[in-house]
Formats: structure tokens, C-alpha cells, sequence
């Protein structure tokens, strides 16, 4: 029992990211709005589609805000509910806009006491005509309403983005693949810089069912990222992605690793030059972490206009989802690495006899 | 054995057709939520997985052999 | 003996071995004449996008074909008897040091025939020397490296390129957007950081070969 408490730790951790990464629902949203653009000085009956939201539950009224900056709204005159997802707002549109601009883009802001309030950010827009010279006139205007309270809800909850969807939750079942790959590719390095100081057969095993893990772990990141590409990117494959072109490029060089592995008879000196040859490769791959980059933007999150997740979205209820889960795949894939490596040596063992 | 997991695939296969009828949207993936998507990704992780352990089902396999 | 003493008589050496087998080199140029030939009679529009991508395949290719004799044209009694006499890190920084000079002069003339076949759209020529030579030496370091690697194992040509294109492909990465640059098809600034990066890798890719060669000699 003592020897297999790690083991226990990483399925449990697995089992923890699988229940409540799948059970935890998303926090409402607004899902479409229909129309997307209005002019200045008419109403609007602005219908609403919400997500995970109960409108017919709500004790207090609706409230639907148009929001323009920080003190610049408007509030729906009229508020009629359909069913739980759908309600329709009735808008009078001031006469001017507060800026001088001919374009205004409006934040959507629903707010009820049962699901708390939703903002779909930067989507509406509302043209006006003619321009106010005046501007004190369109800024009146909007300053009327005042958006206040707003009811916070502190449940348990992922964030709803529209364009992901449920798909956030692949943020438990992808990104973690990536980060125990890593892991474990360092782990096999480190079996192979072992290997060339002692010349200790066994380090060339593990490094071996190390490399072996991680390059599983790369396929299964690669595969999970390529269906999730498909829904959020609309592309299986995009020659645009480096994180992408980069991961396939390492499972290459990984790949070439185990021809190179085939092609020797004898144990010690496959174990030698297969462990110079991984340290090589790990230095490429260093060079193609800096290079690669700089080449072309990423429609991963942290670079510009990309409609996936950013890191403001990973917020604190997905991190105690997604931390688990690195740690429990990494423990995992450790676990995984020890029955090659056992059969391996056993292997060993029954052709020496 | 055999009879029981062709059960299995039939019922599985009756849940998709429900689930496809219940969505309205013409694109499945992209049904409202797309929680079918989800799904896709841990179908593939369990199945790299299950291929790992028919590979290491295989390597032990010879083992055995090679004992007897 | 010194360090630089042996690696001056090492190059003496390669030098010496290489003009015995002249048509090596004649080979790998006929190979880049050949090639350029092939396409340009396929395609006929001298697009300097191509231009571009084909100059640097064209070298990969034949920076392969060339190195790939570089440790198995001695046999294993006589690199046996090297070994007796020669410091690793000589063999291999001679080795690296031939290898750069041959596909530096091995680039020029590729650059040559594509002038004279393809036309030169090169506007910065500064700037696509520069490439050539960070280039030349990438490709030389990383290739000598597994070609060493190769020889060891027995199907020597089919793995050297399945196991040093993967390596190369952050220069050729980089490579490829400098002489971008040199042909004006895209314009950046911050040029000199490309150059830079080139010379890192250069950089980390020999320190690499010269802890783990010596691992591989006492093979």
C-alpha cells in the first residue's frame, strides 16, 4: 500500500478532474442577441437568448442595460420573459449618441436575482446620422440609469465564453497533456545525462519508457487539440498555430529517437548513442521554443484576436480543476512509465538466461 | 462475451440517434454547448490510452512465450 | 600538442582527403544545377517567392548529401588509430570548421547557378550573405553532429535525414525569414534579432556537440 500511495493519488486526482470538470455547470450567459445593430432615435425590441439561465425563476424584474462606458447607459424600457432562455428587451435609443463618433459599441448587461448578472462585452452597435454638435445633449441622454444592484452570485461555477461554450471544459482534458509531456520529457533527459555519467544500463530503460510516455502524451495533446481546433478554429490543422507545428515537430524528432533505437543490436551502444542523440534533440527543442514564436502570431491565448481562451478566463474555480488534473495525468503518466520500464528489465533479465 | 458488447455498441449506438434528434441544430458538434465536443476529446484520450495497453498486452504476451 | 596545432593538422587532412575524391563536390553541384533546372522548366514564372524557399531546399538537400560521408569515409581500424592520437573536441571543431568552409563554398555557387538560371531578386546582398554564412555554419554543426551519430548505427543515409531535418528546423526557420528579408518580401526592422537568434542557436547547438561528442568517440 505504502509503495503504490502515488499511484492511488494521480487516478484519484484524475477521477476529481473528470467529475467535477464534466458536473460543474457554466456560470449563465448570454448566448445571441438578435438585432446586432440599431440606429439612433428608435425603439428596438431587442430579443435575448441566455445560457444555463432560469428568467422565470426571477423574483425581483429583469433588468437589461446597454451599456456605453462607465457612465454612459441606457436601460430597456420594457422587459417581457418568453421562457427560462429567452426574453425581449424594449430599448428607446437617445437621439445622439455621447460621443461624436458615427459608430457606438455597446456592452449587452443582464441582470436578475436568480442567476446573477451576465455582460456580453463590446457587440451591439448603434450608428447615428446625424452628428450632435451639442455634445452635452447626447451625453444627458445616457446618463439617466444608473447600472447598480447588480446581483453577484459566489456559486461554484465555470466562466461561459460563447464562442467555447462547454468546450472550456477541454481545458482539463488537453492543456494538462501538454505540461505532464513536458514534465516527463524532462524527466527522460535527466535518465539520459544519468545514463552517460554512470553507464548504468537500467537510466537507459527509463529514459527510454520516459520518452516513450511522453511522446503518448504528445499524441493524445495533438489529437484533443485537433478536435478542439476543428469547433473553435474551424480547421483540424492550422499551418498558422505554432504551438501546434512546434508539438508536431517535437514528436518528430521523438519518433526519429525510437528509429534510431531500432537500428542498433548491441544494449550498449544503442543505450549511448540514442542518449547523446536525446540530449542533442532537447537542445533543438530549446532552439525551437525561442525560434518559433517569433515567426508567425498564435491563435493560442496569449497573443492578439484570438477568440479562444485567454488568461483572464482561467479564473480560480478552473484552477482548481485544471492544477489536479496536471498533477494527477503527470503522476499518471509516471505510473505508465514504470510498467515499460519494469518490462523492460524483466525482458532484459529472460534474455540473459 | 461477444453477444454482450455487440448489446453494448447497439445501445450506444440508440443514445447517439437520440441525442442527434433531440438537437435541433443541423451541425452536431456545434449543437448549442457543444458538449459533444467534450466528449469527442475524452474519447480520444481513453482510446490512446486503450492502444497503450494493448501494446504493452502484446510486449507481455511475448514474455510469456518466451518463458514457456 | 596544442589544441589549434591539431586541429590545423586535422584540416590538412580533410582537405587533402576531399581533393582525392573530387567528384564528391562536383556531384553535390551538378545535384544543385540539376534540381534548379528541374523546377524552373516546370514552373517558368520566377516568383522571388519560390525563389526564395527553393534556394534554402535546395541547400538543405545538398548540405545533407555532402555531409553525410563525413565520419564513415575512414574506416573503423583508422578512426581507431585516430582516436589513439587526437583530442575529441579537436575532431569534432575540425570537423565542424571543414564542413562550414564546404557549405559556405557550396552555398556561393548554388547562389551562382541560381543567378545565372533563376535570376537575382537578392535586394540587401548584405544582409543574404549574412544568412548564408549563419546558415552554412548551422547546417554544418548539426549535420557533422549526426552524421557522427549515424555512422554509428548501421543504415547510415535513410537516418541521417530522418534524424537531423527535425533538428534543423529552427534554422531553417530563421533562415528562411532573414533571406525573406533580404529579398524584401517582408519588411523588419528588428532584423538584427533574427541574426542574433541564428547565432545563438549556432552557439548552443556547438556547445551541445562539443560535451556530447566525446561520449560518442570513445564508442
Amino acid at each position: 500500500m505504502r509503495k503504490y500511495w502515488w499511484k492511488y493519488l494521480g487516478v484519484a486526482l484524475i477521477v476529481y478532474s473528470f467529475t467535477v470538470g464534466l458536473l460543474v455547470p457554466l456560470k449563465p450567459g448570454i448566448y445571441s442577441y438578435d438585432p446586432g445593430s440599431m440606429n439612433t432615435g428608435q425603439t428596438y425590441t431587442l430579443s435575448v437568448t441566455g445560457y444555463n439561465t432560469f428568467y422565470t425563476k426571477a423574483k425581483d424584474p429583469i433588468r437589461v442595460w446597454l451599456k456605453y462606458d462607465s457612465i454612459h447607459n441606457i436601460v430597456a424600457t420594457k422587459v417581457k420573459i418568453l421562457d427560462d432562455r429567452k426574453l425581449e428587451a424594449s430599448f428607446q435609443i437617445p437621439k445622439y449618441l455621447p460621443t461624436n463618433d458615427r459608430v457606438g459599441v455597446m456592452s449587452l448587461i443582464v441582470d436578475d436575482d436568480h442567476d446573477g448578472f451576465a455582460v456580453m462585452p463590446s457587440t451591439i452597435f448603434i450608428k447615428q446620422d446625424s452628428l450632435d454638435k451639442n455634445t452635452q445633449l447626447g451625453s444627458v441622454s445616457w446618463t439617466q440609469s444608473k447600472i447598480q444592484g447588480i446581483h453577484g452570485k459566489d456559486q461554484f461555477n465555470f466562466p461561459f465564453r460563447v464562442q467555447l461554450s462547454e468546450t472550456i471544459r477541454n481545458l482539463y482534458y488537453h492543456v494538462p497533456f501538454w505540461f505532464a509531456m513536458f514534465i516527463i520529457f524532462i524527466a527522460g533527459i535527466s535518465q539520459s545525462i544519468q545514463y552517460l555519467r554512470t553507464g548504468n544500463q537500467e537510466y537507459d530503460y527509463k529514459s527510454m519508457s520516459f520518452t516513450m510516455v511522453g511522446t503518448i502524451f504528445g499524441i493524445i495533446g495533438l489529437f484533443t487539440g485537433m478536435i478542439w481546433a476543428k469547433d473553435t478554429w474551424g480547421t483540424y490543422w492550422s499551418w498558422q498555430e505554432v504551438k501546434m507545428n512546434m508539438t508536431a515537430i517535437a514528436l518528430l524528432i521523438y519518433l526519429s529517437y525510437f528509429i534510431l533505437r531500432q537500428s542498433f543490436d548491441d544494449d550498449e551502444r544503442r543505450a549511448k548513442i540514442s542518449a547523446v542523440y536525446s540530449i542533442f534533440a532537447f537542445g533543438a527543442m530549446i532552439a525551437l521554443l525561442y525560434v518559433v514564436p517569433r515567426m508567425v502570431s498564435s491563435l493560442h491565448p496569449g497573443s492578439g484576436g484570438n477568440p479562444a481562451l485567454g488568461a483572464d478566463d482561467l479564473d480560480n474555480s478552473m484552477r482548481m480543476v485544471f492544477y489536479p488534473a496536471i498533477i494527477g495525468w503527470t503522476l499518471f503518466g509516471v505510473w505508465m512509465t514504470s510498467l515499460v520500464y519494469r518490462m523492460q528489465v524483466v525482458r532484459d533479465k529472460l534474455y540473459d538466461l | 462475451m461477444k453477444k454482450s458488447f455487440s448489446v453494448l455498441l447497439s445501445l450506444l449506438f440508440l443514445m447517439q440517434n437520440n441525442l442527434i434528434a433531440q438537437s435541433d441544430n443541423q451541425d452536431f458538434m456545434r449543437s448549442i454547448g457543444k458538449m459533444y465536443v467534450v466528449y469527442g476529446v475524452i474519447v480520444v484520450i481513453f482510446i490512446v490510452l486503450v492502444i497503450f495497453l494493448i501494446y504493452l498486452d502484446r510486449r507481455l504476451t511475448k514474455l510469456e512465450n518466451q518463458i514457456n | 600538442m596544442n589544441l589549434a596545432k591539431e586541429i590545423g593538422i586535422l584540416l590538412q587532412k580533410e582537405i587533402k582527403i576531399e581533393w582525392r575524391q573530387k567528384h564528391a563536390i562536383g556531384g553535390i553541384l551538378l545535384y544543385v544545377i540539376s534540381t534548379i533546372f528541374v523546377v524552373y522548366s516546370a514552373i517558368k514564372s520566377v516568383d522571388p517567392n519560390v525563389w526564395n524557399a527553393l534556394f534554402w531546399i535546395v541547400i538543405l538537400f545538398a548540405s545533407v548529401n555532402a555531409l553525410v560521408k563525413s565520419f564513415i569515409q575512414e574506416n573503423s581500424s583508422r578512426q581507431l588509430y585516430y582516436y589513439t592520437l587526437a583530442n575529441p573536441t579537436a575532431i569534432i571543431l575540425a570537423k565542424i570548421i571543414y564542413n562550414s568552409g564546404l557549405l559556405l563554398l557550396l552555398s556561393l555557387l548554388s547562389y551562382g547557378a541560381f543567378i545565372l538560371f533563376a535570376g537575382n531578386p537578392v535586394k540587401d546582398i548584405g544582409q543574404f550573405f549574412a544568412a548564408i554564412f549563419l546558415g552554412s555554419l548551422g547546417f554544418s554543426i548539426t549535420f557533422t553532429f549526426i552524421a557522427a551519430i549515424s555512422a554509428k548505427a548501421n543504415n547510415s543515409a535513410t537516418l541521417m535525414a530522418i534524424l537531423s531535418f527535425p533538428l534543423v528546423i529552427p534554422i531553417i526557420l530563421t533562415l528562411l525569414k532573414l533571406s525573406a528579408n533580404a529579398l524584401r518580401l517582408m519588411q523588419d526592422t528588428a532584423i538584427w534579432k533574427d541574426i542574433l537568434t541564428l547565432l545563438a542557436i549556432d552557439l548552443l547547438m556547438i556547445a551541445m556537440a562539443f560535451i556530447l561528442f566525446p561520449f560518442l568517440w570513445r564508442d
